[in-house]
């Protein structure tokens, strides 16, 4: 996926400016940034979920907004933050609602092995008949993530999936999106805001600032105590624990 | 993909279809059960206290009456459930869309520019469809052109619409205010839902007219189910978000346009059947939940219309059971909903 000079404003107020990137195949991506630098607005802008103003998503080739809407979904999966469901919905359906760009509703024994297979990868199985609204932040949070996979989609961007979890959750949340990319080679992006886990568990780092890419690049070259200084305006200390930089903030 | 390495995977596979229908079979049980109380409902209302000399000048009449509530209560159940969905909230009605008070205030023009004798009042058959073409091209054009408007934003068209609707309803009452008294009087009658006095045509084209919005929209209706996972995952799972609402919320307003232009204000029935369809199923799947909402609908309506006519002697029209029944109900789901 290649972006090239997307830019975004609401009103006069720019919030995404003029921002160049590409994504790497088959590796972990996070972006990192201040509130309000953009991550989370380009994001949604690559997933097609708001219309950008200027610039170009290419997408295997071709435009983003060229793609058929129901083909996009079976290449790009997006998880936003607020999902708010009114209805009574069982993770099982909930699940099931990821083979929808593949066979509508009418589901065929493909579909529902790979919603059992999703179900099982996300240690759902046992819960698969309780209802969303009756589950914790973090079992919500899983079943939502089952749904991305059984989507079956080859990128998948997650909006701060650790957001509102403990940190049990929230680490186990890391590692699952760890597996997604080594064990089932899917390209994860994703917004996050705690650092370290940016650090450990992706391959690359993206950090906004202002609407603008600050820095882009491994894990190692962003992860620097000048770099990081600059973008957050905090004092960081780097230190390597199992061979990984992890940052020290205060 | 795969996922080879997973346990119980295989077993799980057993398992789950045989939930699923066993979950649609109860499904299926309670619709059948509400199908059956409807067809108890329609029979009690044809056969009771019938006089046998005049049965077949009877039946027409109450068949008639019949066939004229069957058909509101699929108009309003099926709206009800779609607009609730739409705006994915569950204690909406489609009253908010302004419908009833565009048909009272359309009323009360005509009898006060052209008076309570002139043929449009007096004709059942012009009034139905100036009622029908007022409603349906005015909503069309007021809902798509807010929408675009507001940039496909439901909150705020539902907010105008309220607006719209306390607007139409003050210009209303500053005509009854200087209307003639007895002029008032004959439009009175008009202003409340009433299921008598329909003629045959009517209920066909209404027929017919609501077959021809549920097949042009089909497949708008068919994204239901995806549409209430909200609309990021709406559009995530490949459905082309503001195009489908648009069209929904156009097929709700035709619906309503169509029965409260056959029978009268009567949307605020949508909150009671709409609700306890979704309270009776249980279920995200909107197949079931608007057809129960419609049976529901067949059975309040015609039950009530029973009391009405053979407890009151018409003189407590059928609304009135509707609205004081909605009133408490919808105080209810509010209270139970601040509870959760």
């Amino acid at each position: 996926m290649l972006i090239h000079n997307l830019k975004k404003s609401y009103n006069s107020k720019t919030v995404v400016d003029s921002v160049s990137l590409e994504i790497p195949k088959g590796c972990v991506l996070s972006m990192i940034g201040p509130n309000g630098a953009g991550k989370s607005t380009v994001l949604n802008l690559i997933s097609r979920l708001i219309a950008r103003d200027a610039g170009d998503i290419t997408f295997k080739g071709k435009d983003i907004s060229s793609w058929k809407n129901k083909e996009l979904a079976k290449h790009l999966a997006i998880l936003t933050q607020s999902n708010n469901v009114q209805m009574k919905l069982t993770i099982r359906e909930l699940v099931a609602f990821g083979r929808f760009p593949y066979s509508g509703s009418q589901l065929t024994a493909e579909d529902n092995q790979k919603i059992d297979e999703a179900i099982a990868y996300m240690e759902l199985t046992d819960l698969s008949d309780r209802f969303i609204d009756e589950l914790s932040g973090g079992q919500r949070q899983r079943a939502y993530i089952a749904m991305v996979i059984a989507q079956d989609t080859e990128y998948i961007l997650l909006d701060e999936p650790t957001n509102n979890l403990d940190i049990y959750h929230s680490s186990n949340m890391m590692k699952i999106i760890r597996r997604l990319c080594d064990d089932l080679g899917k390209t994860v992006v994703l917004v996050l805001h705690e650092i370290n886990y940016a650090a450990f568990y992706s391959d690359y780092i993206c950090a906004f600032v202002n609407g603008q890419v600050a820095k882009f690049g491994t894990v190692s070259e962003v992860m620097t105590k000048e770099t990081l200084s600059e973008i957050y305006n905090v004092d960081f200390e780097i230190q390597e624990i199992e061979g990984k930089p992890l940052s020290i903030y205060y | 993909m795969d996922i080879s390495t997973n346990i119980n995977a295989a077993s799980e596979q057993d398992i789950t279809p045989k939930k699923a229908n066993k979950k649609a079979a109860i499904l299926g049980r309670k619709l059948l059960l509400l199908l059956l109380l409807s067809l108890l409902a329609c029979g009690l209302y044809i056969f009771l206290n019938i006089n046998m000399k005049y049965f077949d000048y009877a039946l027409k009449i109450r068949g008639k009456k019949l066939a004229a509530m069957v058909l509101t209560a699929f108009c309003i159940g099926s709206a009800s459930i779609v607009f609730q969905s739409v705006i994915n909230n569950t204690i909406v009605t489609p009253c908010l869309l302004g419908m009833n008070s565009l048909y009272t205030l359309i009323h009360t023009a005509v009898v006060f520019f052209l008076g309570s004798s002139n043929i449009l009042v007096t004709n059942t058959y012009l009034s139905y469809m100036i009622d029908l073409v007022l409603m349906g091209v005015i909503s069309t054009y007021i809902y798509s052109y807010l929408f675009k408007k507001t940039n496909h934003n439901v909150l705020y068209v539902l907010l105008i619409g309220t607006i719209l609707s306390t607007f139409f309803s003050s210009m209303q009452s500053s005509m009854t205010r200087i209307m003639d008294p007895n002029e008032y009087d004959t439009l009175l009658t008009t202003l409340v839902a009433s299921f008598s006095n329909i003629n045959t045509e009517i209920i066909f084209l209404s027929f017919v007219l609501m077959i021809v919005v549920a097949f042009v929209f089909r497949k708008d209706l068919a994204l239901l189910d995806v549409i209430t996972l909200g609309k990021n995952q709406a559009i995530n799972l490949g459905v082309d978000y503001d195009r489908t609402i648009r069209h929904l919320l156009l097929a709700v307003t035709l619906y309503i346009s169509i029965a409260t232009a056959m029978v009268g204000p009567i949307s605020f029935l949508g909150l009671i059947i709409a609700n306890v369809s979704r309270q009776l199923f249980s279920t995200y799947r909107h197949t079931w939940l608007i057809a129960g909402s419609a049976f529901i609908g067949v059975i309040v309506l015609v039950f009530g219309q029973l009391i009405s006519e053979q407890i009151f002697h018409y003189s407590v029209p059928v609304s009135i059971f509707i609205t004081v029944g909605g009133g408490l109900y919808f105080l209810y789901l509010l209270l139970a909903e601040r509870k959760r």
